[in-house]
């Protein structure tokens, strides 16, 4: 490999964003379902036709597919090879999430780009469609026991074959599917998207030619790598270890661990799951293409300088034992993946807090915390509405925790109060700050946040939650956040459900409330050691009470 | 001086310009010091300078970066807020977010601290009945603790206001009746429309701003009238309109981008005479690249913008986006060791290496100056000579990182930042869909003009129009904004519920509200018009689409034309599912007296005559054509390589484009075909 000019090296990586930006945008504006469009519920990248690794990944599509689209791409390369590779004007589907993982709702289409009749590089997608069949409208199917209940699995398959789509396929898919005519409109959008992708590859491939972008794209790899190992580096050596537990999967009422031993050594790291729960009974599970690309989330939250291409992933090795709830195998459920995902960020900021306590925060409040209500307006329409729960972030060496955070795998808001009210028949008594739930510090967590809704009209009320038993965790002797709380207000009487973080359809009458608090994030370094003035402002703003700063920080004013 | 000269003044960080124009004469343009402490002092400096007096000027208009200023740095008013009770935090709460995609760091600092947010108890539900009655006593109680703590500016803002407003004037009625120092803030005021934490945000910054807002406005009329200028002055507003200096402390809110504005609807108005009507606009000063997107001649309005981390401004105002690209911006090698620049700047101090006071970091103004395209013996903008000598060893340190040689170096620092600007501006139209090959693009801004050429050929446009005064164009647009109101209501009802009467009625109301600020304002106006707008989408959808209506329409035509409007974006209609008509929009404007309008010259084809040639570096030194821009006139044409030098910018022109001059004055860049 020759070493490209330092101007074109850095107008080509630019580029790529670019391109990779602009799917994202494409599939956003195109794309029928609001979720994609609204939600930002997809991503787009290019990748390396030899090994799938990431070249360029979109800047507008949540988090959560960081790396998970190039494990996908790779799982998959294996089934191209065996199938006679990649074909000019190809395009293939899969969403079996033991290959793609997260859950069958997220459907990924990969396309091969050929230069000269060699194929250059791949472009792939992911959108999150509003149905994919299975028992639940939605797919969120809490009462899982396999992946069948779930919905329609997709195997790797060629859907475009040389330039003309299989429709035969395509009307087998949406044959399965709730929602037909919306998914047909977004999987003509996803399938368009590549000839955005093509048009500017072809661009930049004509000004510099396919060696010149081909050097460039390798020399881009190789300093991601060096950067990440950089980074790496500065971490002693050593192995460390964390474990955190699951409160129950929603169906038997047993803790699930989750253990992690990170392993630095020199500018390599290992990630190893050794130790975690076996697969849970209900959908509290995740394939461990997904494990892996929420480490690297991880690592993004703790370096957000790395460059998100494949070059940054090469340091890293990883042992997920199969069949574990992280690496989840046929015929599993995964559908509850949701707190799953934002765990494994958690064991990775647990882990590394003692190796690297200047840069890793405190748990954040790490809950999905989802309160569903269903039930009949008015004028007899049904209606589901989705209260997903913000909380706290955890504390840092650099300040304290954030309040009302949104989940670090994610960019989703919460509802508009007022919003909330023009649309369905409930209330809400208040939407407030949680006070004293930030894990106590040196550095605080950002307190948590607390809301009651009212029903007006009978309803049936889901929390899919967690972290009720095991608190975010603090670090460098900060204390942990207060715990999820879900309490139902029945005929006056307020109950906690028998799984505490977890309820399925409960129903309420008018009159009725939920009350959820949602976490706070962990404390960083010694409560003790926080400055009283900042004790001080905390009482005066209402955040940490007086009981709290004397026994918890040991203040006397 | 001729009677009725309008002038138009931009008070910038760094400068403040000044455009004036006469019917029947050439503008005169110039830039004055800015004076941060208080700015109406460098105001009054340029219109001294300027010459001009009293009794010559029909109409000062002016934009201004106080409230700008005021809210990034937190210099505005000890606020208070008083909510419904249970909801004293949805201002800090935000809607669930954080400030940047990766990395979980960051801290908030509200407006309004938690100490000073206070719950009273009062309900309104949805529709805007009344579950829970106003305490007033609580009221009163609350607002003479808040006159004795010293607070300067309260607000209220409770659930539901938009639908029902009767609680909010009632505890503002009981507030003023104290005859307290604090100004008093309704949120449905400010922003008659749902979304709480949206509401409540709006009506904060405008309660946080008024009282400064309030100080200047007196300030500068009291400058004013000590100095004969007998006229109230105009304040350029953020939606690109303006409004009388006397009304602006009730607006302060709508002045946030006050600046950016100006120089979006100067760009449309030129580019609209040049016979452009979608227009990319690229604004580029020391530390930014503003871009906005015109279509039809219309500047895109944003509905709701971020001024900084959970502090939002729901009120309409021009789009103008912003990255951290400009003159000042600083070249390094990231971790990775690829070339980057930006968004770090060397600010106005030290600046560049070449303004010699102190800054040793590479610039893109200093790689201008290596590569010879800003002549360093005069510099636009009154200065010294620059210190040649400290660019080229700023750019020549980084050259011997990078194993490039000083031009190499240089190149490749304009090159990344062209990159950069082009990137953005294509994402900018891509993200609305439109192809930026259908776009003229108008350059300017102290910098614009040095890039605006490179930015054309990378994004693909066709055409670049350089302004007569591009370093001054905030200014200019100051002189060519209507007078605007924009007034909007909350309906959220099915079509299917709504009758003719009912939308009609709104409509009236909100033109009606709109027509009465104008009747305040000073002033022969021109003749009013009003424009309609509605906010629909489908039931269950939480985005929804403005779409342009008129004042007759039946809520079938509403439903048609959000149909139409629906398949236009998305390529498909949802059929069957319910159309929610969300909200009703009215914009009210009219011409202030005396705008000047400018007739084109007839043109006299024939080349241009450089005043001088120059080496300039175009990928290795090239003997470049120098012209003044006083020398070009309408119809003249050149080619590039080129530098055109004026008082308040430098425009380069890159090989292989073709530049000619239209009977306004404008040049119109193409590339060479």
């Amino acid at each position: 490999m020759s070493s490209p000019d330092p101007i074109t090296l850095a107008v080509v990586r630019g580029a790529l964003h670019q391109i990779a930006d602009e799917m994202d945008l494409h599939l956003i504006h195109a794309a029928i379902s609001p979720i994609i469009s609204e939600m930002h519920d997809c991503a787009h990248g290019i990748y390396d036709a030899r090994n799938g690794e990431t070249i360029a990944q979109g800047g507008y599509g949540l988090p959560m597919f960081l790396a998970n689209m190039q494990y996908t791409v790779q799982n998959l390369l294996a089934h191209v090879e065996a199938d006679g590779g990649f074909q000019e004007g190809d395009v293939w589907i899969v969403n079996d999430p033991y290959l793609s993982g997260t859950h069958l709702q997220d459907v990924v289409l990969v396309a091969p780009y050929f230069v000269d009749g060699e194929c250059f590089a791949l472009f792939a997608n992911t959108g999150h469609w509003m149905d994919i069949g299975g028992g639940t409208p939605g797919g969120w199917a809490p009462q899982a026991r396999e992946i069948h209940q779930e919905g329609l699995i997709i195997p790797p398959l060629r859907i475009v074959r040389g330039g003309s789509r299989n429709d035969e396929v395509v009307k087998l898919i949406l044959a399965n599917l709730r929602l037909p005519g919306q998914i047909a409109g977004d999987l003509e959008a996803m399938t368009n998207v590549f000839h955005v992708g093509a048009r500017g590859l072809d661009g930049l491939v004509a000004r510099y030619g396919a060696k010149q972008v081909r050097d460039c794209i390798d020399e881009m790899m190789e300093r991601s790598e060096r950067q990440m190992r950089e980074h790496i580096e500065e971490i002693p050596d050593g192995v460390y270890r964390f474990e955190d537990c699951f409160d129950n999967d929603g169906v038997v009422d047993a803790v699930l661990p989750v253990r992690l031993a990170i392993t630095v050594a020199g500018s390599d790291m290992h990630f190893d799951f050794t130790g975690t729960s076996p697969a849970a009974t209900g959908p509290l599970n995740m394939a461990e293409t997904t494990t892996r690309s929420l480490a690297f989330v991880a690592l993004k939250h703790i370096f957000p300088d790395v460059p998100v291409n494949g070059g940054a992933f090469r340091p890293t090795k990883f042992t997920v034992p199969p069949g574990c709830m992280l690496a989840a195998a046929y015929p599993s459920p995964v559908c509850g993946y949701t707190d799953v995902i934002n765990r494994v960020i958690d064991v990775v900021f647990g882990a590394l807090a003692p190796a690297a306590p200047e840069i890793t925060p405190a748990a954040p409040f790490g809950t999905a915390g989802v309160t569903t209500v269903s039930g009949h307006n008015e004028d007899g329409r049904y209606y589901v509405a989705v209260y997903p729960a913000p909380g706290g972030y955890g504390g840092s060496a650099a300040s304290d925790g954030l309040t009302n955070g949104t989940l670090p795998s994610s960019l989703a808001g919460f509802m508009s109060v007022e919003m909330s009210e023009h649309r369905y028949p409930l209330r809400f008594d208040y939407l407030a700050i949680r006070e004293d739930s930030g894990g106590p510090g040196a550095h605080r967590g950002g307190c948590g946040t607390r809301y009651g809704i009212r029903a007006l009209r009978d309803c049936v009320v889901s929390v899919l939650g967690d972290r009720h038993d095991h608190a975010p965790f603090g670090v460098a002797g900060g204390g942990a956040g207060g715990p999820f709380r879900a309490t139902f207000e029945k005929g006056g009487e307020r109950v906690t459900p028998p799984m505490r973080s977890k309820a399925d359809k409960v129903s309420l009458s008018a009159g009725d409330a939920i009350h959820i608090e949602t976490p706070g994030g962990g404390g960083f370094g010694d409560p003790r050691t926080r400055e009283g003035e900042d004790i001080q402002a905390d009482i005066a703003q209402g955040l940490v009470s007086e009981e709290s700063a004397r026994n918890r920080y040991g203040f006397a004013p | 001086m001729n009677a009725g000269a309008i002038i138009g003044i931009d008070v910038g960080g760094t400068f403040t310009d000044l455009y004036l124009a006469r019917a029947g004469e050439p503008a005169q343009v110039l830039k004055a010091p800015s004076t941060p402490s208080d700015p109406s002092i460098g105001l009054m400096d340029a219109l001294a300078a300027s010459g001009a007096d009293g009794a010559g000027v029909g109409l000062i208009v002016h934009g201004t970066t106080i409230a700008t200023n005021a809210l990034i740095e937190r210099k505005g008013a000890r606020a208070a807020l008083i909510t419904t009770r249970g909801f004293r935090d949805v201002l800090e709460l935000g809607r669930r977010d954080r400030p940047r995609m990766y990395g979980l760091s960051g801290v908030q600092r509200p407006l309004v601290p938690r100490d000073r947010r206070f719950e009273v108890d009062e309900r309104m539900d949805a529709k805007g009945g009344v579950l829970i009655p106003l305490d007033l006593t609580a009221v009163r109680a609350l607002g003479r603790e808040l006159a004795a703590d010293g607070v300067e500016a309260v607000v209220i803002a409770f659930l539901h206001a938009y639908a029902n407003p009767a609680h909010e004037q009632a505890a503002a009625a009981a507030l003023a009746e104290l005859d307290a120092d604090f100004e008093i803030t309704q949120s449905h005021a400010v922003c008659n429309e749902y979304f709480e934490f949206e509401r409540t945000s709006t009506a904060v910054v405008q309660g946080y701003l008024q009282p400064l807002v309030a100080r200047y406005g007196r300030r500068l009329a009291e400058r004013l009238v000590e100095t004969d200028f007998p006229h109230e002055p105009l304040i350029m507003q953020s939606n690109g309109g303006v409004t009388p200096l006397g009304q602006v402390a009730n607006r302060a809110a709508n002045i946030v981008r006050s600046g950016p504005a100006a120089g979006v609807i100067a760009a449309a108005a030129l580019a609209r005479d040049a016979g452009f009507s979608h227009v990319i606009t690229g604004d580029m000063g020391g530390t930014s690249f503003d871009v906005a997107v015109i279509v039809d001649g219309q500047p895109k309005v944003a509905r709701t913008t971020k001024q900084d981390f959970r502090i939002v401004l729901k009120l309409p105002m021009i789009d103008v986006h912003t990255i951290g690209a400009g003159g000042g911006s600083i070249a390094s090698l990231d971790r990775a060791g690829i070339l980057q620049v930006g968004p770090e700047s060397a600010g106005a101090d030290p600046g560049p290496a070449c303004y010699g006071r102190g800054g040793t970091a590479p610039t893109v103004t200093d790689a201008n100056v290596v590569l010879g395209r800003i002549d360093w013996q005069s510099p636009i903008g009154d200065r010294p000579p620059l210190d040649i000598e400290a660019a080229r060893k700023a750019v020549g340190d980084l050259g011997e990182q990078l194993g490039l040689s000083l031009e190499e170096t240089a190149e490749a620092i304009l090159a990344v930042v062209n990159h950069t600007m082009a990137g953005r501006t294509r994402l900018l139209s891509v993200e609305q869909g439109l192809d930026p090959r259908d776009f003229a693009l108008v350059i300017f801004g102290g910098a614009g003009p040095l890039h605006g050429a490179a930015i054309m050929a990378e994004v693909g446009i066709s055409t670049m129009l350089v302004p007569p005064e591009p370093g001054v164009l905030c200014a200019a647009g100051c002189c060519m904004a209507d007078i605007r109101y924009d007034e909007a209501q909350t309906v959220e009802r099915a079509l299917d519920d709504l009758s003719s009467a009912e939308v009609g009625a709104i409509l009236d109301g909100l033109a009606g509200a709109g027509r009465e600020k104008l009747d305040v304002a000073d002033g022969h106006l021109g003749a009013s018009s009003a424009s309609f707008t509605a906010d629909m989408c489908y039931l269950g959808q939480i985005h929804n689409l403005r779409v342009p209506i008129e004042r007759d329409w039946s809520p079938e035509d509403l439903s048609q034309a959000f149909e139409n409007a629906y398949r236009q974006e998305f390529g498909n209609v949802l059929a069957g599912i319910p159309v929610i008509l969300v909200s009703l929009q009215a914009t009210i404007s009219a011409p202030p007296p005396g705008q000047v309008t400018r007739t084109p010259a007839p043109l006299e084809p024939r080349a241009a005559t450089p005043g001088s040639r120059r080496d300039v570096y175009f990928g290795g030194w090239r003997d470049t054509a120098i012209f003044a821009r006083h020398d070009l006139k309408p119809g003249m044409t050149f080619q590039g390589p080129a530098i055109v030098e004026q008082a308040d910018a430098t425009v380069v022109i890159e090989p292989d484009m073709t530049v000619r001059v239209d009977g306004l004055d404008n040049l119109l860049v193409e590339v060479s075909r």
